[in-house]
């Protein structure tokens, strides 16, 4: 027997089929577009920076910084001060952790029958959003890094203020997610250990094993990361092997007739991008754990996403307090832009995965752009002989519950998708 | 004299109110705020705060909480159309004490929806029945522009691949008042830059019902707030200016009211961002401030909890509560002076100098700060 099931997920359509009682293939399909790219052409280089946050509420930031790093690319000896440079991974983390928690709170909670909580959501994203305002101004949408540094001047009383809201995350941490401290969340090794802990993140552990979820939703095995900074690691991680040498010629973009997203792949085969990818290549010890024991499941991509925020939370404070405030804050380019004619690339971690930016500029002005989002490369609908990551991961699941929740576990977006 | 009158036509307004039937009789706002943490005091001190944002005198603070507390006596939908959902994310970061954010989860119908939308999930048959069960009594708040005409399929949601501009207007029959939440529903956003590929346009033009605009993109979590306890208070709609912005709020210049103010006057510019300028807080005019131009109270509500705001970080305003920002307030970083404007079309757009745009969207200042900034118009040159 050959069912169909249709859902809509956001502006994702999602058409299961299923045979014998289980999924077979499910077919993916966005359903709108704005077209960002062909805005972005004849415009003024610069004004890049101000358009493309906009392609993205959620994950604006990432956009912002894969912006920045892309048209510098396009200059030589271009400088840059390391003081701006780790004021720009510092807004990047606080993104990606207040992105984490409020996927936690807000879009997995109501998956294990468990009633979204707002405030826990919005507590802790909202002091992640004002630390990013101390250096950006606002957030979402902040335009504040631009070729050759940063805008802001910040001051020791900024800093004192980062610590706050940073501590204060820390804490809303122990008190909630995991209840022990940090340090030894943070150390911990051993997955299953976390099952005897208290708190939000054991409680969803635990409830995966109850329902008999351990092993689901496993794909390829195959994960990839592009973007390099202070913490993450370019690489990719076939099974548990890692390799470093990897390069952004080899990652291509492809329509499917039926939807507005395009597929991307690296060489030819999907990859898993995200906070599991990047724990996988980064060697994390306890989701290294998770994956030896239960794969690349629903709980260790849970999990990964979860850990994420506590290791990015750990860096940032070691990131304040390297700051030398006295460095410049911008660096002025040597040539002009309008003197500029150039490609650039860039590949940045956002919060769900490698977010990748291409320009081509001609005296100044932008001839071509390409984004590629993270969503893109989990969410690739691929034919029935060759699935996409997330495809795959639902095949041979029994109901469309349980496909939602593996579904879900990437965290997808379809709002920058569909870009 | 014209305080007490008004007083008293807000009190009888929020008594008719408070007849309404609730959302949900077992719970109540001030019952959730309390249980939630928050004291009587917290919660009369924000209200406090919200009466002067709407320009009320102090002794309408009583009024305000009146008001956030009959809030669920109207319900809300909330739509998203083509945008980046900025916006409501801009507002799940609102004030803490979170009150604003717990009003908005209470009261809206779809807002439970929204927040999900935030991860990228909607229900549509919800949507319909509150629409049938609220008919008349809702307010609609629409978040996005709208791809229309033939342009419509690029933007289709739900279930039975309705299209946004369908959707947008199928809502707007019954509201009880309409607002256009951000840049995009109120004008059509960064999707209708030049040279708009999907045809989006402001929810204003698919519907022929009145429309409330309250740009910026995101607008700050306290005009999107304050607007809905406006009409709470009101009943009507706010007085606006020629962009159907409500004047409370979009009434003055950022210009007017801006921190580095005293620098502009003293003619005391930052050439070039990272100079001993930007170090000291000089005004940013010269680097792309478009302040002069935009109308918004982003200098005295400022964003994400009263924390900063672009200026006070050092980025000039970029004018994005001003309609089509992205094509008439280029080039980022360089101001509008009295140049040439520079199209970002390629001779397609109509070469006009800042000064006439000026003119035609806003006052004469434009014409007064060419003339003051003029002096060093001409940046130091680069090789
Ligand atoms: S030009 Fe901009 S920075 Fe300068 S005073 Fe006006 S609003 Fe403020």
């Amino acid at each position: 027997m050959i069912k169909l099931i249709e859902k809509i997920e956001g502006e994702a359509k999602l058409n299961f089929n299923f045979k014998e009682g289980k999924i077979d293939f499910v077919d993916i399909e966005f359903m709108s577009t704005r077209n960002i790219e062909n805005i972005l052409k004849g415009k003024n280089a610069f004004d890049a920076l101000v358009i493309n946050p906009r392609v993205c509420g959620i994950c604006g930031h990432a956009h912002l910084i894969a912006t920045v790093q892309a048209l510098e690319s396009c200059y030589e000896n271009l400088e840059l001060s390391n003081k701006a440079k780790s004021i720009r991974e510092l807004t990047l983390n606080f993104e990606l952790i207040q992105n984490h928690f409020k996927w936690f709170y807000l879009t997995l909670f109501p998956l294990f029958g468990k009633k979204q909580e707002i405030l826990k959501a919005t507590y802790p994203s909202q002091l992640m959003a004002k630390a990013i305002a101390v250096f950006g101004g606002q957030y979402p949408h902040t335009s504040y890094a631009i070729v050759g540094g940063v805008v802001c001047e910040i001051t020791h009383m900024d800093i004192i203020k980062l610590q706050h809201y940073i501590s204060q995350t820390s804490k809303f941490v122990e008190d909630n997610l995991v209840k022990t401290d940090s340090k030894t969340f943070l150390t911990c090794k051993d997955a299953d250990a976390l099952l005897d802990y208290e708190g939000d993140l054991p409680d969803i552990l635990r409830e995966i094993k109850k329902m008999n979820l351990l092993g689901h939703g496993k794909s390829y095995d195959r994960f990839i990361s592009f973007g390099q900074n202070s913490y993450f690691k370019k690489g990719k991680s076939l099974k548990t092997k890692v390799s470093h040498n990897i390069s952004l010629e080899h990652v291509k973009e492809s329509d499917i007739a039926s939807s507005f997203a395009k597929n991307v792949s690296f060489k030819d085969e999907y990859y898993e991008v995200g906070p599991l990818a990047r724990a996988m290549i980064n060697k994390n010890q306890l989701i290294a754990d998770a994956h030896k024991k239960y794969g690349d499941s629903i709980f260790s991509r849970i999990l990964a996403r979860v850990c994420e925020i506590s290791k990015l939370l750990e860096h940032s404070k070691k990131l304040i307090d390297n700051l030398d405030l006295n460095e410049p804050s911008y660096i002025e380019p040597s040539m002009d832009i309008s003197k500029l004619n150039s490609i650039g690339y860039s590949a940045v971690e956002a919060a769900r995965g490698t977010l990748i930016h291409k320009v081509e500029i001609e005296e100044g002005i932008i001839k071509n752009y390409e984004i590629i989002t993270p969503t893109q490369w989990n969410l690739s609908g691929g034919t029935k002989e060759k699935q996409g990551v997330s495809q795959k991961a639902m095949v041979g699941l029994d109901d469309v519950k349980t496909a939602e929740l593996v579904f879900k576990s990437f965290d997808v977006c379809s709002v920058c998708t569909t870009h | 004299m014209k305080n007490n009158s008004l007083f008293n036509k807000l009190s009888s307004r929020l008594d008719e109110l408070s007849n309404l039937p609730k959302l949900d009789d077992k719970v109540s706002i001030s019952k959730l705020i309390e249980e939630k943490g928050f004291s009587r005091r917290e919660f009369m001190g924000w209200a406090g705060a919200m009466a002067s944002m709407l320009m009320l005198p102090a002794n309408f603070t009583p009024l305000v909480a009146k008001a956030a507390e009959l809030a669920d006596r109207l319900p809300l939908v909330w739509l998203h159309m083509a945008e980046c959902t900025g916006c409501s994310e801009s507002l799940l970061r609102s004030s803490t004490p979170s009150i604003d954010s717990l009003i908005f989860d209470y009261i809206s119908l779809e807002y439970h929806e929204t927040i999900m939308a935030a991860a990228g999930w909607q229900a549509e048959h919800n949507l319909e029945h509150a629409m049938e069960k609220y008919k008349g009594r809702y307010i609609l708040m629409v978040e996005g522009g709208i791809p229309h005409g033939q342009s419509d399929y690029f933007l289709t949601i739900g279930a039975h691949g309705k299209t946004g501009e369908q959707s947008a207007k199928e809502a707007s029959e019954n509201a009880a008042a309409i607002f256009a939440i951000g840049s995009c529903s109120s004008f059509g956003g960064v999707q209708a830059a030049y040279p708009n590929p999907t045809n989006a346009t402001a929810l204003s033009n698919v519907t022929d019902k009145p429309v409330i605009n309250v740009p910026g993109c995101p607008p700050s979590e306290s005009n999107i707030v304050g607007t809905l306890l406006h009409f709470i208070l009101y009943g009507t709609l706010p007085a606006l200016d020629v962009f159907n912005r409500p004047k409370w709020a979009y009434g003055l210049r950022i210009h007017d009211a801006c921190e580095r103010r005293g620098r502009f006057d003293a003619g005391e510019f930052v050439e070039q961002f990272g100079d001993e300028g930007a170090k000291d807080g000089y005004c940013l005019y010269k680097v792309g401030c478009k302040g002069p131009y935009t109308f918004n109270n982003c200098s005295k509500q400022k964003f994400n909890q009263g924390t900063s705001w672009p200026v006070q970080a050092g980025h000039g305003c970029m004018g994005c509560s001003e309609p089509d920002f992205w094509d008439k307030m280029g080039i980022v970083h360089e101001p509008l002076g009295d140049r040439l404007y520079h199209t970002a079309f390629g001779g397609l757009g109509s070469d006009a100098t800042a000064d006439k745009i000026g003119v035609g969207i806003l006052t004469v200042t434009a014409v007064g700060i060419a003339a003051h900034a003029a002096i060093s118009l001409i940046k130091k040159p680069k090789e």
